[in-house]
């Protein structure tokens, strides 16, 4: 017993240095490698990401509530061994000598952020990083931390005082950053940050003040599922758990295109390192069929052969999938290390589960392409060294392919959770061979016939590809399938790249400016355009409470799936759309026949969620007055443009009778960044919403993923060198004997050189052809149906498919077979024979 | 030592059935040598098939070493084959991608013998090849191949030991060479040798031969046997 697995070892280790498991050892290895390093990438960028929207809530979850958080969802909180903090937000006017202005007071817990980081300074509209630092928690009792625009606002300096309600606090920092900010308007008034401990003092908590409570908790995920599972019969309807799903839309769609993209290319990395590995491991069985022969002649049994190879195999897989696990697990700490330094959080250390898809991939090749071709081994008889021509069973290639084929569908939808995807690539390769087996042949045909009429070195190869015609075909296809994968992934690459770059266009606006009252409005545009700053549309906007829906107050449902209703909504007029927004159902302002009251345009999402149709009247309560509209359009609209954009606009001058704000977003470059001192200073109630650190950063990361996503580029390249280098292999044997007897028989190297160029270029035009219609077809339904990206035509796969194609197999076809040409035919017929 | 009885082989084929052998009957004691000669196409290498236990008859018996292995299974005619059959190729059947001293090797590992390195070596100094031990075969000459072949045949000590053309792919100096290294061990050893041939010059080296035409027995010599 243990004999046979030494000598299986040592068979193992021979095999190796005669060279006949290295291609299928390099597949596999590559493959392992591939799947490993995204696999644990993408699974610590995601934790990563995670673990930055938490930041957005400030804790790992908030639970909100209008009535104060009770004192015994502590004991639970304590019972999970979880971190919590409070926080009590409310509008208040704060006084400062004869100034006063309406701020949004925040007052937390001195554990406050439990995630995410709070930056303060010590000086006013800070632009200097090391001005900045991280406060370890919240202000202290008796102090205020504010927006730096509170100051000119109250005509203050820090270290001033500052009175709540009843308390007087002293001003002494300001806040730069906070993690649970948001991104909303209605932070309307500037940030007043206090300690709750003076809450009591200050007097401004009365029976009917609107107060929102937030209890934020954070601790290991389990024991927070465990928690609020707990807690969920005693949350009234007044109380809702935030979870991280709403934070941060723009880079969420980013990453998760980027994500995508190299899950596709490890999925067609694995594919071709499947086809090579295929070609090897069937390579491999052909060469041994005479060894196991020979071997049970000497009276190895069955099971004894299948035992040696099997323990080889095992061995050989073994090692692969470990040297593979090693590679990537290498490689992805090169791209996060790269990356990490942009991220806004630390990745996660990589988890031994996302190894797992690895370890899968280096089983699942062995089982499904290395086994196949082998199986049959054992039962060769042992006849055949006495008879060479007798036959020997073995899978044909075809089942071989489907059974391949059907591995890589399991796997690829595993490993990615996408059915769609996979069995959509799936098919199109099986679409693919079915193409190239029809036209390889008719191809062949043809050729043969141009073959009679041409000159010597090329009848010579004409009639070489027709002789090996059943192999030209599969070689064909397999050169066929590597290039439309690999032409399929660069172009995609590009694509993805400029989508990218699209959706965030240079001067995108990085600012937005809020609260500008109507007698300001023309000013502040006067003085953006002194600053040659390209002034946007001034919106005007008025909050608004949605009341009744057709007369009629919503319905418990609707009020518990809009969120909309439980608070107040922005509504502003416009007659033009936004150029990211567009009119799904009803008409837009310019064809739309007025009835007599205001319409109103919603958006898609607003819509469905209180179930709105055209036609609908909708009231709002705009501060004790009411509005009137109907519902005369619906539209889309993108989020993440940085435009300003409104669930709801009305038609043009229906909000003119209830004293807006106007608001508007606007570039600013770095060096013009001092304007929002200049702004503030003459208009201190505007409200500036600084968007371009979150821009730089979107930036920064996909800048980085690009990177990344052009080294996995580079790996699915070595993966489709692998599957050419393999194809071409293994028909060398027989090319070689042929052009060794050629040589033999007077033909010159030139002649022969030339033959072989033209067979194999021939071989990869034809290949070149099929592969950009392959990946055409493919290309498109991936930006249809996966990416959801625009549909645009890619002539460069077809220029340089084929012409490279034809270039680098015939190359390959030549640089294979130089031993061929420069060892002396003599030498060469006995080496072959 | 081996025993064959009215063994018989055809095969159906497009054209109907061919038959190979024609009751063919045999016998040669332990330490004894037979010669199979016929034109080609004559069976021989079938005959040789069936008695090494490689293939099956379609009827007869052939009995090897006690062994009634016409009876047994592949799996268990293997393990005869195992305890006691070499054999000797006409393409030599070396392995390419193992030195000369792997290939002798191989056998004795594959039946778990100790020190198959040194029995290997010892062997392949007898036949004379100690210089070229860790060359591959395709650095050897087609004598020197067939004597890495024998070497490797003898290294597992058979009991009998069979020959399909050894000397087929030689020169007829090498040819000569290679047969006397065959009889050296055969005498040594008191292996018995069955050798398919139609090299004369090797047939008479053997105490028994035979001669098949269209799957008979036509000639026998000496006469006693059968
Ligand atoms: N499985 C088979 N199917 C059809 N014909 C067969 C089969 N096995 C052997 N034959 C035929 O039987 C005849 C004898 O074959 P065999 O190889 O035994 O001849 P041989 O005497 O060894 O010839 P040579 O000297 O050329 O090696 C040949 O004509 C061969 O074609
Ligand atoms: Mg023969």
């Amino acid at each position: 017993m243990l004999k046979s697995q030494v000598l299986a070892l040592r068979l193992l280790w021979r095999n190796w240095r005669s060279g006949e498991v290295r291609i299928l050892a390099g597949s596999l290895v590559l493959a392992v490698a591939v799947v490993s390093c995204i696999s644990v990438f993408t699974d610590r960028l995601e934790s990563a990401l995670t673990a930055q929207s938490h930041t957005f809530l400030g804790a790992d979850r908030v639970v909100r509530s209008s009535q104060p958080i009770p004192s015994d969802w502590q004991v639970l909180a304590d019972k999970y061994d979880l971190r919590t903090a409070t926080k009590t937000q409310f509008a208040s006017m704060v006084f400062a000598g004869n100034e006063m202005h309406l701020a949004a007071v925040k007052a937390v817990s001195d554990a406050y952020p439990l995630v995410g980081e709070l930056t303060v300074s010590q000086q006013p509209f800070v632009t200097d990083k090391s001005l900045i630092t991280v406060a370890e928690g919240g202000p202290p009792a008796g102090e205020a931390w504010v927006d730096s625009r509170l100051l000119p606002l109250l005509q203050i300096q820090l270290g001033d005082q500052i009175v709540v309600g009843e308390k007087p606090l002293t001003a002494t920092r300001v806040i730069v950053d906070e993690p649970d900010r948001g991104s909303s308007f209605s932070a309307y008034g500037a940030r007043l940050l206090m300690n709750e401990a003076d809450l009591a003092a200050t007097n401004v908590i009365q029976p009917g003040s609107r107060i929102g409570y937030g209890w934020l908790v954070a601790g290991d995920e389990n024991n927070l599922e465990s928690m609020l599972a707990e807690l969920a019969p005693k949350l009234t309807s007044h109380e809702k758990v935030v979870d991280v799903e709403s934070a941060q839309r723009g880079l969420a769609r980013t990453l998760d295109t980027a994500r995508k993209f190299l899950m596709l290319s490890a999925m067609i990395s694995v594919l071709l390192a499947g086809v090579a590995i295929a070609i090897a491991a069937r390579r491999f069985a052909n060469r041994h069929v005479d060894q196991v022969a020979l071997m049970k002649s000497l009276g190895a049994g069955c099971s004894s052969i299948r035992q040696l190879y099997g323990i080889q195999l095992l061995v050989l897989g073994v090692l692969a999938s470990v040297i593979g696990l090693g590679l990537g697990v290498l490689l992805q700490e090169v791209i996060a290390s790269g990356v990490s330094s942009i991220l806004p959080v630390a990745l996660a250390a990589p988890r031994w589960t996302s190894m797992l898809p690895g370890i899968l991939t280096g089983l699942v090749c062995l089982v499904f392409f290395v086994a196949p071709p082998m199986w049959h081994l054992p039962t060769v008889p042992p006849l055949k060294i006495l008879r060479r021509e007798l036959a020997v069973n073995s899978v044909s290639f075809y089942w071989q392919a489907l059974l391949g084929l059907l591995a890589m569908v399991v796997l690829v939808a595993v490993f990615s959770g996408d059915w769609w995807l996979s069995s959509s690539i799936i098919l199109a390769m099986l679409a693919l061979l079915l193409l190239v087996a029809v036209f390889a042949s008719i191809l062949l045909g043809l050729g043969q016939r141009l073959g009679r009429r041409a000159g010597s070195v090329w009848r010579l190869a004409l009639a070489s590809l027709q002789r090996n015609s059943r192999q030209s075909v599969v070689q064909m296809m397999v050169f066929a399938l590597a290039l439309m994968l690999l032409l399929s992934l660069t172009s995609l690459r590009t694509t993805l790249l400029q989508d990218w770059k699209l959706q965030l266009p240079p001067e995108t606006p990085n600012h937005f400016l809020l609260n500008i009252t109507p007698s300001e409005s023309p000013q502040v545009a006067e003085l953006m355009e002194q600053q040659n700053l390209n002034v946007q549309q001034l919106f005007p906007m008025v909050r608004a409470r949605l009341t009744h829906i057709n007369g009629e107050e919503p319905s418990e449902d609707i009020r518990k799936q809009a969120e909309m209703l439980r608070r107040e909504v922005n509504l502003s007029w416009s007659d033009r759309l936004n150029s990211d927004n567009n009119v799904v159902a009803g008409e837009w302002w310019d064809h739309w026949r007025e009835p007599g009251i205001a319409g109103v345009s919603v958006e898609a999402g607003a819509a469905s969620d209180l179930a709105l149709e055209l036609g609908d009247d909708i009231t709002f309560d705009i501060g004790g007055l009411t509005l009137e509209a109907r519902v005369a359009s619906i539209r889309t609209l993108k989020w993440d443009s940085m435009n300003p954009n409104f669930y709801f606009l009305l038609s043009p001058g229906a909000l003119d009778e209830f004293s807006p704000t106007y608001l508007t977003s606007v570039y600013l470059p770095p060096e013009k960044k001092p304007f929002i001192n200049q702004l503030l200073g003459r208009f201190p109630t505007v409200v500036v919403i600084e968007m371009d650190r979150v821009i730089a950063q979107i930036q920064a990361i996909v800048a980085q993923v690009s990177s990344g996503v052009e080294l996995m580029l580079g790996l699915v390249l070595l993966g489709g060198f692998f599957v050419m280098w393999a194809a071409v292999g293994s028909s060398m044997e027989d090319r070689m004997q042929e052009a060794a007897l050629l040589r033999a028989l007077g033909s010159s190297r030139h002649r022969l050189l030339g033959s072989l160029w033209i067979e194999f270029a021939l071989l990869g035009l034809f290949s070149g052809v099929m592969a950009a219609a392959g990946s055409e077809i493919l290309l498109l339904s991936i930006q249809y149906w996966v990416l959801d990206i625009p549909l645009s035509f890619h002539w460069g796969i077809w220029l340089w498919g084929i012409l490279g194609s034809a270039l680098l197999v015939g190359t390959l076809g030549v640089l294979s077979c130089r031993k061929v040409i420069s060892t002396p035919p003599g030498l060469m017929l006995r080496e072959l024979s | 030592m081996l025993e064959a009885q009215t063994l018989s082989k055809q095969v159906t084929t497009a054209a109907g059935t061919l038959t190979i052998l024609n009751e063919v009957s045999l016998c040669v004691k332990a330490g004894d040598s037979l010669a199979i000669t016929g034109s080609s196409g004559s069976g021989k290498s079938t005959l040789l098939g069936i008695l090494a236990g490689l293939d099956e008859p379609s009827s007869g018996q052939v009995k090897l070493h006690q062994h009634e292995i016409t009876a047994l299974n592949e799996e268990r005619r293997a393990k005869v084959r195992a305890d006691h059959v070499g054999f000797v190729f006409q393409s030599f059947q070396l392995l390419p991608g193992l030195t000369a001293l792997e290939n002798v090797m191989m056998p004795l590992e594959l039946h778990g013998v100790a020190n198959a390195r040194g029995k290997a070596e010892f062997f392949l100094t007898r036949v004379g090849l100690n210089g070229r031990l860790h060359h591959y075969p395709k650095q050897l000459s087609g004598g020197e191949q067939q004597r890495v072949a024998i070497a490797r045949a003898f290294a597992s000590e058979p009991d009998i030991l069979f020959a399909d053309e050894p000397t087929g792919n030689l020169d007829s100096e090498t040819g000569a060479h290679v047969i006397d290294l065959l009889f050296e061990l055969n005498r040594e050893q008191g292996t018995t040798l069955v050798l398919v041939t139609h090299e004369q010059r090797l047939a008479e080296h053997c105490r028994q031969r035979i001669r098949l035409e269209g799957g008979k027995v036509i000639e026998r010599k000496p006469c006693e046997a059968a």
